[in-house]
This record gives structure tokens, sequence and C-alpha cells, in this order.
């Protein structure tokens, strides 16, 4: 880590420094990229892929790429994931040196559109394949965009998943829950944005922000390593003088952590950043450790990071980012306590017992192909076919799918 | 043959197994004398998706159900739901062909066979030809055979279900020992119960809210005019819940039985509830409008589901008698104010039939098996009548290819 801090304190020493980027595709990735750069990220490249000339134009990001111009002409996809998947196949040459050269690739995009859903896939494969440490944070669309714009949706969140080290996907029907019924669209928007822009800072700050834990990027890359799984993501905050019960709890409640995806699983690997002000003590760090250990995951595969930022005093944020393993091919790096301790771990929030969990857990590893075929899991509803109506899945609840406003506090 | 028999009323619910026994005498009179219930496990909306956990609660319930009544059930009524059971309406017309023009039971055979005359695709199997009345000459009437006419029609509402779904079924009785001797969509066999002739005869529609699905039938002129499943019921409403205000399942299920309403209830706004209530670690308060917004939500696009299946055949002029409401989830408060609102007709509750006298099975989440029985009795009874020579218990073939 030490060398990192030097070549930031040394820009002349460029050629060594990790190198970042965050890659916007489309509308709402662009849009994404630009509300972090906003938010000031420190020495990270940045960068937007799209196919409408327009949207680029009004975009403050210096490297903007335009894919797939002699099909658009410039003039977006219509919504069309395969035209989207055209575009950007046929610049292929210019997205491959756009990631040449980068080790951490975070891919922002809007899921549901033409250029999202067609260009993100592309740009993944490429990055991962020029040797980078890919993380997209996707946002679904809402069901109310309708039944096509969530096929197109799942279709490429499952595709990236497969090409990428992890993939956080925000429901935006989730995402609504969060804000004021009076709120805008626009607000509404910005919510999805803040939440990739947590994410993202929450591991630039593990290996660059000054702080008590930090992470170097092997050891990120190996938190990784489980590949085509659902990754989980939570947020919480707190403050005041109770801040890591306040924090834990505001962790507990994220609705993300309540998606059916998660809801049995405890992560294989699992990534924990701690961000407090300078007054942060190493007992509250490990307070929040051994809650988040205890409920995700096991301490022996948990990546801890705990960061100071000057800006928070009495306030703390935890950010939570696991994978698990599907393909059962990281079986051999798993340490062997893993199992056991996921079966003693007394989980009060669970609603099956903790060995119906591993057997949950077995029964993910043996049937990983069912589990690629179908992209998603449906908690209780599961082992059921889908309950389709209307393009909609009656399995998930009306209160989402309606976009209507749950407050719970 | 004997006509004194011990049978037994099977209703492997979402939740629950519900099985209750009963001794036919002399093939006219009905008493039940055992019941039991188990929860249900491997169930979920209405199908079955672990043979071996429905297979082990089934006997279960079986083995107990026969011991409360002292006697060995001889055979079995089977109730099924599920959403792969669907139905068509279909008709059959056949000339009248004496000079006279007077309709004979000749007549009537071969219009119900033109009107069965369709095949199923292949892994399909009938469950039901529900027949909804006759015409002569365009004019509904209740029996032609005797009257003057051209041409008698005949209306079946046909219900058909996966061929492989059905034979789980069977097989989860039969692996006790037991024969099935007739099979009842749930639909009918709790709206048979549920509603009474005279509602039946001015039209009525009875739903069944159960935890894994919610059945309907729609009666009119006496006969049944079309039935259906919606694959949501109660446990989508803990599901909601617990993803909603983010709780586990089981607490999720105490807060909708404890504070869970079909209305959005103005007064509940500033009000909360603790989640436990009884200031354990992890307990908290949960305001109850987040409770009814999604309790509400669910049971609303319920009902609006079932309205947009039934399209014009539910209307004030179509079921003068309205809505009634049985099943578990029919005891949510305030369900009949959700049902009326949506559905546009006056809804109530479903009163027990009046020839159960035990308390206890006087609950709504009775009617399916108690609809069984009573449904099962009158096709003993019916083909009683038919033919003595005629072997009565035609069991599966009945099912099959009635």
């Amino acid at each position: 880590m030490d060398n990192e801090e030097l070549s930031q304190a040394f820009p002349g020493l460029d050629d060594k420094r990790l190198r970042v980027k965050i890659i916007g595709v489309g509308g709402a990735g662009g849009n994404a990229v630009d509300r972090i750069k906003l938010d000031d990220l420190g020495q990270v490249a940045l960068a937007v892929v799209n196919t409408d000339t327009k949207s680029m134009a009004s975009s403050p990001i210096q490297e903007k790429l335009l894919v797939g111009r002699s099909i658009t002409r410039g003039l977006s996809t219509g919504g069309e994931a395969e035209i989207g998947r055209k575009a950007a196949e046929e610049d292929a040459a210019l997205i491959e040196k756009m990631v040449d050269g980068v080790d951490l690739v975070f891919l922002l995009a809007g899921l549901g559109g033409g250029t999202g859903s067609g260009c993100a896939p592309v740009v993944a494969k490429a990055a991962s394949k020029s040797g980078a440490l890919v993380l997209a944070f996707v946002t679904m669309p809402f069901t109310r965009e309708g039944e096509r714009r969530r096929k197109q949706a799942e279709d490429a969140l499952s595709e990236l998943r497969q090409c990428c080290d992890a993939v956080i996907a925000l429901p935006n029907d989730m995402l609504l829950q969060q804000i004021d019924e009076k709120a805008t669209v626009l607000e509404a928007f910005a919510i999805a944005d803040e939440w990739v822009s947590r994410g993202v800072k929450a591991i630039w700050g593990m290996l660059f922000q000054s702080g008590m834990i930090n992470v170097d990027f092997a050891t990120l890359r190996a938190a990784f390593r489980y590949r085509g799984g659902k990754t989980l993501f939570g947020l919480g905050c707190g403050e005041g003088e109770d801040c890591v019960k306040k924090a834990l709890a505001d962790l507990e409640l994220c609705p993300l952590l309540h998606l059916p995806d998660y809801k049995y699983a405890k992560a294989d690997s699992l990534i924990l950043n701690i961000c407090g002000g300078p007054n942060l003590a190493m007992s509250q760090v490990n307070e929040i450790m051994d809650a988040v250990c205890e409920k995700f995951g096991s301490r022996q595969n948990t990546v801890l990071g705990a960061v100071i930022d000057g800006a928070m005093r009495d306030a703390i944020r935890i950010t939570v980012i696991g994978t698990t393993d599907v393909s059962g091919a990281g079986q051999g790096q798993r340490p062997s306590a893993t199992r056991p301790a996921m079966q003693t771990a007394p989980n009060a929030h669970s609603s099956a017992p903790a060995a119906d969990q591993a057997r949950r857990l077995d029964e993910r590893a043996s049937q990983h192909e069912f589990n690629f075929q179908n992209g998603e899991e449906r908690g209780f509803f599961d082992a059921t076919e889908t309950n389709l109506y209307n393009g909609e899945d009656l399995d998930v609840p009306t209160f989402l799918r309606r976009g209507i406003r749950v407050q719970l506090q | 043959m004997g006509q004194d028999k011990i049978v037994g009323a099977i209703e492997i619910g979402t939740s629950k197994v519900i099985v209750l026994v009963a001794e036919i005498i002399g093939g006219k009179s009905l008493n039940i004398i055992g019941e039991s219930h188990a929860t249900a496990s491997g169930m979920r909306k209405g199908q079955i998706i672990s043979l071996r956990e429905v297979s082990d609660c089934t006997h279960k319930a079986i083995a107990e159900a026969e011991k409360s009544s002292g006697a060995q059930i001889d055979s079995a009524y089977l109730a099924i739901s599920g959403a792969h059971l669907q139905g068509f309406y279909d008709s059959g017309v056949a000339t009248v062909s004496s000079a006279s023009g007077i309709v004979t039971e000749s007549d009537i055979r071969r219009a119900r066979e033109n009107a069965k005359m369709r095949n199923l695709p292949p892994g399909r199997v009938y469950l039901h030809h529900e027949c909804c009345g006759f015409l002569l000459d365009g004019r509904r009437v209740a029996d032609p055979v005797g009257m003057v006419g051209e041409k008698v029609e005949t209306g079946y509402w046909h219900i058909h279900g996966d061929e492989r779904l059905t034979a789980d079924h069977i097989h989860v009785v039969n692996g006790i020992g037991l024969n099935v001797d007739c099979m009842v969509v749930s639909a009918i066999a709790s709206a048979s119960v549920a509603a009474g002739d005279e509602e039946k005869k001015n039209g009525v529609l009875v739903i069944d809210i159960g935890a894994g699905t919610t059945d309907y039938a729609l009666y009119r002129f006496g006969t049944i005019l079309r039935t259906g499943v919606v694959p949501i019921g109660g446990d989508h409403v803990t599901n909601d819940l617990a993803i909603g205000l983010r709780m586990n399942a089981r607490y999720a299920e105490s807060v909708k039985l404890r504070f869970g309403k079909g209305v959005l209830d103005i007064t509940d706004k500033n009000d909360t509830v603790m989640l436990i209530g009884d200031l354990t670690i992890g307990d908290r308060p949960i305001p109850r409008l987040a409770i009814d917004k999604i309790v509400h939500a669910r049971i609303e696009e319920l009902f609006m589901i079932v309205k947009n299946q039934l399209g014009s055949d539910l209307g004030p002029q179509n079921v003068p008698s309205g809505v009634i409401l049985t099943g578990g989830t029919a005891r949510l408060p305030h369900i009949c104010d959700a049902a009326q609102e949506v559905l546009g007709v006056p809804a109530r509750l479903a009163d027990s039939p009046q020839w159960v006298s035990d308390p206890q099975l006087c609950v709504p989440e009775y009617s399916t098996a108690l609809g069984l029985l009573s449904e099962g009795f009158a096709t003993l009874r019916a083909s009683y009548r038919e033919a003595a020579s005629k072997k009565w218990y035609s069991r599966l073939s009945g099912i099959f290819g009635k």
C-alpha cells in the first residue's frame, strides 16, 4: 500500500500507479459518472461510452467514446439492445484501447435501454480480457417500464455476471422506496446514482484514502474471485453518540439486503469497509466487524478496510460487498472453516435455521447450471414456476412493482 | 354391493393438509366422524414441490384422522388446485331427431358428446366437465327432455390440468394405500358449500383465498359458468411484508395476522406497532401505514386479476348475489371492503353450511374440505340413481374421461 500512497504523493511516478477507470455506458451510466465526478474522487480516470451524440455533448467528462456511428449515425439505439451490441462490437477496437492497461474498471450502466443493455457486456468483456478487475454497478428498470425493457435488462445482467468480477444490480423499484413521495423524477434517478457512487467510493476509499486499515489491490482482486454469482451489496449510516449501533441498524434495514436474492445467502467472500471520522476507535471497528461477519459471512473470508474521512464527525458509514461461489470452482480456495462457521453462527434474522442455510448453499453449489440459466433467484417462491401475468412476476411484492412507497421510520 | 362406506376428504393445501372422515350410510346420509389437520410442507402456490415432504405430512394427517374417527377410510375424495388448472367453454349442438320435435334423452346425449369433442394437447388431462345448462332453439331451459323444438344446445365449462402434476397429487394419496374415488378442483369444492342454491341460481362469485392460491367459481342459473385459479394467496402477503418491512417470514406472518387489513386505514397514519411486542432485542416499531400499504396493494391486485380474468362475466347484473369470500386469507379484516371496491359488487364472508354442526369445522379454512365431501357425496348419489347396474365407482376413469 505504501507504494500507492507514494505514487499519489508524486504524480511523476504515473506509470507505476494503480490505474482505475470509471466507465459509464449509455445515458444513465453517463449521468452516474457525472455525479461521481462532482463528488471528487481524486486520481481516477472517468470515461463515458454512448451511442447518442446529443447526450454525450452535454456531459462534462473528458474521455468520451461514441460507438456505432455507422449504425446509429449518433442518434442512439431507440431502446434496442441488439443495436447497442452491434454498435459496441463495431467499435470494439476503440473500446479495447479505452480499457487497455487499466487495473480496475468500475462499469456503470442503466440496464433496460439499448445502449446500456447492449454495450455494457461488450465493454465488460473487453476490460476483463485486458486483465482488469471489473466491477459493475447497474440499475434495473422500473416494473412500470414494461416487459421488453425488463427482459433486455435481465439478459444483459446474466451476461454481465459471466464476464465481470462483481455485478451489483440495483432495482429501481427498490430505490424508489428510499425517496419522498413528492420527489421528482430527477431526484429518483439521483438516488440511484447516489447508491452507485457510494459503492464505488467505498472500494476506491479502501485503496486510496488514508485510513487505519487499507487494502491492497491484490487482496481486493482475491476477494472478487468468485464469478457468475449474485453480489451482495449493502450500506448503512449512523450519526451521533450511538453511531455504531445506528449504522448497524441502518444496514440491517438496507432494502438491497432484503431482496429475495440475498435473503438466505451468506457471502463466500466479503468486503467490509468502514468509513468514520478522525475519532473512529478500533473497538468500534471490531464491534462492526463482529456484527457484520456474523450476519453475512465469516471472519476468515472477510476483507476489512477502515478509512478516515476528515469531514465526518461522530458519523460512521458501513459498506458491505460480498460475492458467492456459485460455480464451485473456488472450492479449493475457500477456507475449510467456512461451512462449520456458518452452521453454528446464531442468526436471529434469518427465516430458515442455520442448518437449512448451509443446505441451501450446498444446493446452490451443486445446481450452478440451473442458476446460470435462470438468472434470478426468487426467495420464498424459488422452487416454483414463475408467476407471470401481463409480463409481471406476481411473486415480486406488489408494492415494489407498483412503486408504492412504504416508509419505515 | 354394500352402500355403507367410510370416505375421507383430503385437501392438500399450501399451508395445511386437512382430512375429514365421513360415514355414508345407505348411500343416503353423510356424517362427519373424524377430522385432522397438519401443517403442510413441500407445497408452494398449491403445487407440490417436494413429493416426499408432502407425502409425509399428508400420510400423518390421514392416520390421525382415522384415529380420531376410530374407523378406516375406504376411499378418498381429493381436492386439487394450482396454476396449471385451466378452463374453457365449449358447447355442443344436436338436431332433434324425432318427427314430432319432442326432445329425447338421446338428443341430449348427442349434444353432450359434441360438447366434449375437443382433444387436449398432450400432457393435459380433463378434470371436470361442468354443464352450464341447455338452450332449446336459443331459449334457456332447465331440462329440455319432453319439450318441443328443433335444436338443442348444451354448454360446458371444461377444466383441465397438467397430467403429471395431477398424477403426483393422486400418487401422494395412493402412497398410503388409499384409492382416489373422485377428484374435485378446489374452486368448485369450496364454492359448492359457500354459496346457497338460491344464490347460485341468481348469480354469485365465490372466491376462496388460501395460503398459496386463490380459487374462484362463478355460478349462474344454478350451474357453474366458469372457474379459475390465481396463484396468489396469503403466503404472498407474508412475503411482501417480509421484504417491505425487512424482517424474516416468521415475524412477517405474525405481523400479518395481528395487524394486517385489506384497506388503507387513514386513522393508522401516525400509529406504530411493535414487531415482536415483548421488548426483546431486535424489536422495533413499525408504522401501521406501512403494513396497510403493503397488504392493501397485494389484496387489491389479487381482486384486480380476478376481475380481469372474468371480464364481462362479472358485473352487478350477472352476479346479483354478489361475491362470497372464504379460505384462510378471508379472515383478513376488511377484506370484503377491498373486494367490493375492486370488483364493484357487494361482498360478504361465507357462512358455514347448515349440515355441519361441529363449531371447529365452521371456519373459512375448512370450506374446501367440506365442499369436497358434499361434492363427492353428490356425485356418489347421482351415480346410484343413474344405474345400479353400472359400477358407480368409476374411480379414476370417472375423473379422466367422464
